[in-house]
C-alpha cells in the first residue's frame, strides 16, 4: 500500500534561498565597508591583559638583588599542584634562604595561592604569557630564572581597595 | 596517673562535664581528664607551678575572679568554665599582651606549626594588632650547647629557667632586667652543654629556644613522625623519630611516665646521623671466586645454612639489635650448639637529677638487659676469646671496632648480618639489614621493661629487617620456626620460651612497654 505523504504548502518568501544568500553577502560587505576587528595582529600587536592575570611566576628581589623569599614553606604547602620544590638553608649571616626554589610549571595550574599565601610578597604570578620553549625541561623555573623575570606581576586584589592590604 | 592513692575524692564540673580527680589536683590536670584542654604557657606536668603566663585563666563559678587553673586546687562541687565569655575575653587580652613585643616572624621561625603562640592566637586570639608603637628589638644570643635564644620571641613563662634549676639543678638560666625589658638571662660564665639542657627547646611553648642542629632545616608539617625508642644507652627513653624524605631529621622525647617523663638526653637527641648513613649494605652478597659478589637472597641463606652444616656458630651479636632478633640469634645458636656473646661501648653515667631513676646510662646500648636475658654472654674486652677452630663466626649487626681481628682467623667462615660491611676480616657471606629506624621490634631497657619501637623510614635496596632475616636463616638451619615472620609473631614465641618475657605481648606492651618477670614498677 502505497504511503500518502502530505506536502505543506510554504509561501517561496520563506522557502527560497536567493533572500539568504543576499542576507549573507550585505553583511559580509557591510563588514568590507566597515571593519570590525577581531583578529589580534600578533606578535606585532598583543593582548592587553586583566591585571588579575595569572601567568608564569616572578620572584620578586630586595634593593640588594637577592630573592625576597625566606623559605618559610608555604608556598609548596598550599600549592594543590604540588609543583614548588623548595629546599631551606642558612646563609652566612644565618638567614634562612631558599637553597633550592624550583616551580614546575607544566604542573602549575595557576590558582595564585602561592602568591595569595606568601608573608614576604616574594613569589607573584606574572601577567604574560608567551612561554615557549624548545625543550620540557625548561619549564622547571629554578630561582635564578624566577628572579630574572622582568614581566609585570599579577594584582590578586585592588590595593586601592580599603580591604586590599 | 589519676589514681586513687588513698585520698579523698573530688567531685566538679568543668565544662559540663562531671570529673571526679584526687584531692589537691589542680583545676588544669582535672580539666585534661575530662577531655577539656586549658590553654597554658608556664604550665607544664615536669616543673613546679609558676602561674606567672595568665593564659590559663578559667571562671569558676561564685569566686570573686578568675582563676589561674594551673595554680588552683579543685574544690568540692565547684563548677568550672573554660570557654565562657569572661574566660575567652580574659585570655584574649593575655595573647594581645603577649604579642606586642613577639616580631610575628612566624615564617623565619623554626618552629612555627608547633609553636603554642601560633596556635592559642590563632584559636582564641584577636585578628589584629591594636600595637602600633616599635616592638622591643634584643639580638639573638647563643646559649651553648645545641641552643640559640632568640630573644625577641621569648613570652618569659620560665619553663626553661625552672627547668634548669629544679629538675637539672644547676641554675644557670634567670629572668634578668625587669618589665618590658625581661628576659631570659645565663650566667656569664656558663654553657648550655650540660648533657640534658637542650631539653630546654623542647620546653620552650614559643620560637625563643631553639635547636642550632634542626634551625632551617624542616618545617614542622613536613615531618613524619613515628614512636620509637632511643637507642643511646640502656635507659630506653621513648622518642619520636621525625623523618622528611625518607630521612631522621630531628629526635625527640616522647614522654613515658615510668622511664623518662618528658626528657631526653642531648647525646641520645643528637645522635641520629647515622639512621640516614649512605654507605649501606644493600644487597645480599656471597663470595664467589674470591669475590664478593650480589646474589638473591634465597640463594644466600641457602649458602649460609651449607656453610654451617655441621658447625658451631660463634655469634657476637649487637646489644643494638631487638629482643626478635636476639631470639632467633639464640635459636640458631642453641641448634648448632655454638655460643653467643656480646660486647657493649660504656660511656660516663649522666643522671638527670630532678627526676628519680633516669641518667645517660654507662651501657650505650638499647638492649644490654635483654641480651643478657636471652643467654647471651657479655665480654667487652675480647668478644672473639671463646671462638674455637672451624666454628662459623657470625658478626649480627656487630662492627668489631677497635679490636685485633686475628683470632677471627680461626673461623671456617665469617657471616656477616649487618647494615653495613665490616673493615678488616673477609666475610664469606653478607647479609644486608635494615637499622633500628627501619624495622619494627622491641628492647628491653636495664630495668626490664621490653618497649616496642615502629618503623619510621625504608630500608635501602635489599635490606631486610633483622627478624625476618634470621627467621629465614633459623628456617634453613632446621630450627622449628613456623610463623616466624611478623615481629609480633616472633615475640609471642619469645615470650612462650623463655620464661623471663612470660605473659608479654605485643598487644598488652603498647607504647608504654610492659615488665620482664622479676622487675618492678617501682624501680622507676
Amino acid at each position: 500500500m502505497a504511503i500518502t505523504v502530505k506536502v505543506m504548502e510554504r509561501p517561496l518568501g520563506e522557502v527560497s534561498y536567493v533572500r539568504a544568500t543576499l542576507k549573507g553577502l550585505a553583511l559580509t560587505l557591510k563588514h568590507l565597508v566597515d571593519p570590525h576587528r577581531v583578529t589580534i595582529q600578533y606578535p606585532e600587536e598583543k593582548w592587553d591583559l586583566s591585571p588579575r592575570w595569572r601567568g608564569t611566576h616572578r620572584m620578586l628581589t630586595t634593593e640588594d638583588g637577592s630573592a625576597k623569599c625566606v623559605a618559610c614553606g608555604l608556598c609548596p604547602t598550599v600549592c594543590p599542584a604540588n609543583c614548588i620544590k623548595l629546599v631551606p638553608g642558612e646563609d652566612e649571616a644565618g638567614n634562612r634562604y631558599p637553597l633550592v626554589f624550583e616551580i614546575d610549571e607544566f604542573r602549575c595550574i595557576f590558582c595564585g595561592y602561592c602568591q595569595e599565601v606568601c608573608p614576604e610578597e616574594a613569589i607573584h604570578m606574572g601577567r604574560h604569557y608567551e612561554n615557549a620553549e624548545f625543550n620540557r625541561a625548561r619549564f622547571v623555573y629554578d630561582l635564578e630564572r624566577l628572579t630574572a623575570q622582568t614581566h609585570p606581576v599579577s594584582e590578586l586584589w585592588d590595593p586601592a581597595h580599603p580591604r586590599g592590604e | 596517673m589519676m589514681k586513687d592513692e588513698g585520698g579523698k575524692m573530688v567531685n566538679l564540673t568543668i565544662e559540663g562535664r562531671a570529673v571526679s580527680v584526687p584531692e589537691g589536683t589542680t583545676i588544669l590536670e582535672a580539666a585534661k581528664t575530662a577531655g577539656v584542654l586549658v590553654p597554658h604557657y608556664c604550665y607544664h606536668p615536669g616543673l613546679p607551678v609558676a602561674g606567672v603566663c595568665r593564659m590559663c585563666l578559667v571562671e569558676v563559678e561564685k569566686a570573686p575572679k578568675l582563676a589561674p587553673s594551673c595554680a588552683t586546687t579543685v574544690g568540692e562541687g565547684q563548677v568550672v568554665h573554660v570557654y565562657s565569655e569572661k574566660a575567652l575575653e580574659a585570655r584574649k587580652g593575655v595573647l594581645e599582651l603577649l604579642l606586642i613585643n613577639h616580631p610575628l616572624d612566624c615564617p623565619l621561625c623554626d618552629p612555627a606549626g608547633e609553636c603554642e603562640l601560633q596556635d592559642y592566637t590563632f584559636q582564641e586570639g584577636r585578628a589584629d594588632s591594636r600595637y602600633h608603637e616599635p616592638k622591643r628589638f634584643n639580638p639573638v644570643e647563643d646559649f651553648g650547647g645545641d641552643v640559640l635564644y632568640v630573644t625577641n620571641r621569648c613570652i618569659l613563662c620560665t619553663r626553661c629557667v625552672r627547668f634548669m634549676e629544679d629538675v637539672h639543678e644547676d641554675a644557670v638560666l634567670c629572668v634578668s632586667e625587669r618589665g618590658d625589658r625581661a628576659t631570659i638571662g645565663k650566667a656569664p660564665d656558663a654553657d648550655l652543654t650540660q648533657p640534658w639542657a637542650a631539653n630546654v627547646i623542647d620546653l620552650c611553648p614559643v620560637g625563643a629556644l631553639v635547636s642550632k642542629d634542626f634551625l632551617n632545616k624542616a618545617r614542622a608539617w613536613e615531618l613524619d613522625r613515628t614512636a620509637s625508642v632511643c637507642t643511646g644507652c640502656s635507659q630506653g627513653c621513648n622518642n619520636v623519630l621525625e623523618t622528611r624524605d625518607n630521612v631522621v631529621v630531628r629526635m625527640k622525647p616522647r614522654s613515658n611516665e615510668d622511664v623518662n617523663h618528658f626528657y631526653l638526653c642531648d647525646a641520645g637527641r643528637l645522635d641520629y646521623r647515622w639512621m640516614n648513613r649512605p654507605d649501606r649494605a644493600e644487597v645480599p652478597k656471597i663470595r664467589l671466586h674470591d669475590v664478593l659478589s650480589p646474589v638473591d637472597w634465597d640463594i644466600a641463606i641457602q649458602e649460609v645454612g651449607g656453610r654451617m652444616k655441621g658447625k658451631r656458630a660463634y655469634v657476637v651479636a649487637s646489644p643494638r639489635l631487638s629482643n626478635e632478633a636476639l631470639f632467633l640469634l639464640k635459636r640458631i645458636v642453641k641448634q648448632t650448639g655454638g655460643e653467643g656473646v656480646f660486647r657493649c661501648a660504656t660511656g660516663p653515667e649522666a643522671p638527670l637529677p630532678g627526676v628519680k631513676d633516669l641518667s645517660l646510662r654507662a651501657d650505650r646500648a638499647p638492649n644490654v638487659r635483654g641480651a643478657e636475658l636471652l643467654g647471651f654472654k657479655r665480654n667487652d674486652a675480647d668478644p672473639l676469646a671463646g671462638l674455637k677452630d672451624g666454628d662459623v663466626l657470625v658478626l649480627a649487626d656487630e662492627s668489631l671496632g677497635g679490636l685485633d681481628l686475628s683470632a677471627a682467623k680461626k673461623a671456617s667462615a665469617i657471616i656477616v648480618i649487618g647494615t653495613t660491611l665490616v673493615d678488616g676480616i673477609t666475610p664469606a657471606v653478607v647479609l644486608p639489614i635494615a637499622n633500628v629506624a627501619e624495622e619494627e621490634g622491641t628492647f628491653t631497657n636495664l630495668r626490664g621493661r621490653v618497649q616496642r619501637f615502629l618503623q619510621a623510614k625504608t630500608a635501602p635496596g635489599l635490606a631486610r629487617p633483622s627478624w625476618y632475616a634470621l627467621a629465614d636463616l633459623a628456617t634453613a638451619l632446621g630450627v622449628p620456626s613456623d610463623d616466624m615472620h611478623l615481629p609480633s609473631t616472633i615475640f609471642t614465641a619469645l615470650a612462650k620460651s623463655e620464661p623471663a618475657f612470660t605473659g608479654l605481648s605485643y598487644d598488652t606492651i603498647g607504647l608504654r612497654g610492659g615488665l620482664v618477670a622479676g622487675a618492678t614498677a617501682g624501680a622507676h
